[in-house]
């Protein structure tokens, strides 16, 4: 019997869903080791009997947090797919503002008729069996993913910094052309894409933990003499959802 | 002594010639404008010899890359009915690395050693067999920083096919004080009957230039090259790597980028049919956090400061013990690489200041 997948969109450009379908040379072979039960973006049919759902979106209204739960119930295996189904993402960014002003912004009149709450990765909504953060998530990652679940073997994210393979590239480091670059504090797993490209890393897969932080901290006071403001601001893009109810 | 002379003319035309049958990888300037200075060079495969830059200050990466590739395939394998079977993968081609300065020789005899230490490595060496060296030697300290001569690595004597010494100063060298290290590389220079005899007055400037090199670097470490291993076996409980390693983030940098680490990872790659796959190797380090991680979920060194001293544990001791070539050539790549500024030099003369 092939795994029943289902794909699902919460408040997103659900163009993690896409990154899916941009696997050109390998969808055929994904749709013959899986069956997709379940995309809103690739097909009209729809069923609730699932094997493994994938998520993209932040948890950002009362609907959403309706339809997770749903999607919990319904999937033996839940993926949170990109940054903002792992940690809030970009949709975040309005957890720092006042809710009435963003929404009259966005809605204007009609704000009463959109219920919002402050944006969560899904993690703190329901219980998650698998994380492929990133923005969008690295489609290559999902198919080792994938791989993991058919062999039955264990999945784990690369625990390194994308400075690794940013070196691995051989790209020159950003820092040497003056940015302050957030790789040294990112979980790796994009192939460094945006420094390989030229601009800094903003962390879209998330930070890696509390000794490069720490270490982030020193070095930008005492190394590098800049406004952690700035920084902050670099790291809540992605990142201002902290589950503590702190707002960094 | 000299064993030839050949013009870079000649010298250009020599590496145009290997150019028909093989890969050409040497020194190539890029322009960053944003950086000091702004320009950097890169060891990178070449289409005519007029775009290798031989007068290069340091190339950014060191060329462990083209012997010790990022990531690479070690073998295929499919399932069959009664179990697996596998096929060595190996994409070793005839190359010629054109232009490597002394520390970066060094570091190249250190890889050999260690890939042919209880038994040969067979992916590297099949590298390592197609590999022409032809290195270059640098006539003064190439960037702030460096402590190759503290090393004993700014003067190379193996390790290389064929060595070029500059002679004259400037970016316009016209002729090259030439030493063969091998009977290949001796025949491929001689093919072209460009080399000349050297006369007198070329061994005296040769010798002169080799005098003013060495008057050009100073000393950067306190501790003698013959007393790092002693100093260090000293330091094993200082509270200086505690201390560092607060601004260090573990991303590895320094490991990735030195000439001399060799360490790597292992896994397979499945298809989605699960029937085929492949043996994957890929660069590691020693500061990443799990590089010590074992089955059963123990880590042997789970904090920064216990990786920080293994790393520099390993460069100024360790490696030479097992491999007896040089675990560092003091390039400084660690030290330039590093985002928290954290030195290696600074390091060693701390804890030489406190045992
Ligand atoms: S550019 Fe960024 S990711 Fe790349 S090595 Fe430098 S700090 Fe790390
Ligand atoms: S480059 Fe610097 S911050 Fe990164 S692991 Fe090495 S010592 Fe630590």
């Amino acid at each position: 019997m092939k795994p029943r997948i289902a794909i699902f969109s919460l408040t997103s450009c659900e163009g993690c869903s896409l990154a899916i379908l941009e696997l050109e040379n390998e969808l055929l072979d994904l749709l013959g080791a899986v069956e997709i039960v379940n995309f809103r973006e690739g097909m009209t049919e729809r069923s609730w009997d699932i094997d493994v759902g994938f998520v993209d979106g932040a948890v950002s209204t009362p609907e959403d947090e309706r339809e997770v739960t749903r999607y919990r119930a319904c999937c033996k295996t839940l993926v949170a797919i990109g940054a903002c189904a792992c940690l809030g993402g970009v949709n975040t960014l309005k957890n720092r503002q006042e809710m009435e002003s963003y929404r009259t912004y966005v809605y204007g009149e009609r704000a009463r008729w959109f219920p919002t709450t402050d944006a969560r990765p899904i993690s703190a909504v329901v219980k998650v069996d698998y994380e492929l953060p990133g923005c969008p998530m690295n489609n290559r990652e999902f198919l080792r993913l994938v791989k993991c679940l058919l062999a039955g073997v264990p999945f784990a994210l690369p625990n390194y910094a994308v400075c690794v393979e940013c070196k691995k590239a051989g790209n020159l480091c950003l820092y040497e052309r003056g940015q302050m670059c957030l790789g040294p504090v990112t979980r790796a797993g994009c192939n460094a894409i945006c420094p390989h490209y030229g601009s800094k890393c903003e962390a879209c897969r998330g930070l890696l933990g509390a000794e490069a932080l720490a270490a982030a901290r020193l070095n930008m006071r005492e190394i590098w003499k800049v406004d952690e403001e700035r920084v902050l601001a670099d790291l809540r893009l992605y990142g201002a959802y902290q589950g503590d109810g702190s707002k960094p | 002594m000299l064993d030839a002379i050949i013009s870079t003319r000649e010298l250009l035309g020599r590496v145009d010639e290997l150019l028909r049958t093989q890969r050409v990888i040497g020194p190539v300037r890029r322009d960053v404008p944003d950086a000091t200075p702004p320009v950097r060079w890169f060891y990178e495969p070449v289409s005519s010899a007029r775009q290798l830059d031989l007068g290069f200050a340091y190339c950014v990466y060191s060329p462990k890359q083209y012997l010790l590739p990022p990531r690479e395939t070690l073998l295929e394998f499919h399932r069959t009915p009664d179990g697996f079977s596998a096929r060595p993968v190996s994409d070793a081609q005839p190359t010629a690395l054109i232009g490597v300065h002394p520390c970066d020789l060094h570091a190249l005899v250190t890889l050999d050693r260690a890939f042919s230490h209880n038994g040969d490595d067979e992916h590297y060496q099949a590298r390592r067999r197609r590999l022409l060296i032809v290195g270059v030697d640098c006539g003064k300290p190439c960037t702030p920083g460096v402590y190759c001569a503290d090393m004993r690595a700014n003067v190379a004597d193996e390790g290389f096919d064929v060595m070029l010494q500059p002679l004259g100063a400037g970016a316009d060298v016209e002729r090259f004080g030439v030493r063969f290290g091998s009977p290949r590389g001796r025949a491929w220079l001689e093919a072209g009957g460009g080399c000349e005899r050297p006369t007198a007055a070329d061994e005296r400037a040769a010798d002169a230039w080799q005098e003013r090199k060495e008057a050009s670097f100073g000393r950067t470490l306190t501790t003698a090259h013959e007393d790092l291993p002693a100093m260090m076996a000293r330091s094993y409980d200082s509270l200086i790597w505690e201390a560092t390693a607060r601004r260090c983030y573990s991303c590895g940098s320094c490991n990735l980028v030195c000439p001399t680490c060799y360490c790597f990872d292992v896994h397979d790659e499945l298809d989605l049919s699960l029937q085929e796959g492949r043996r994957c190797r890929e660069w590691d380090g020693c500061q990443l956090q799990d590089f010590a991680l074992v089955a059963g979920g123990h880590n042997f060194r789970s904090k920064a400061a216990a990786r920080l001293r293994h790393r520099l544990m390993r460069k100024s001791k360790w490696i030479g013990e097992r491999t007896g070539g040089k675990g560092c050539v003091g390039c400084a790549r660690c030290d330039r690489a590093c985002t928290a500024r954290i030195s290696t030099v600074e390091i060693y003369n701390q804890l030489a200041e406190e045992v």
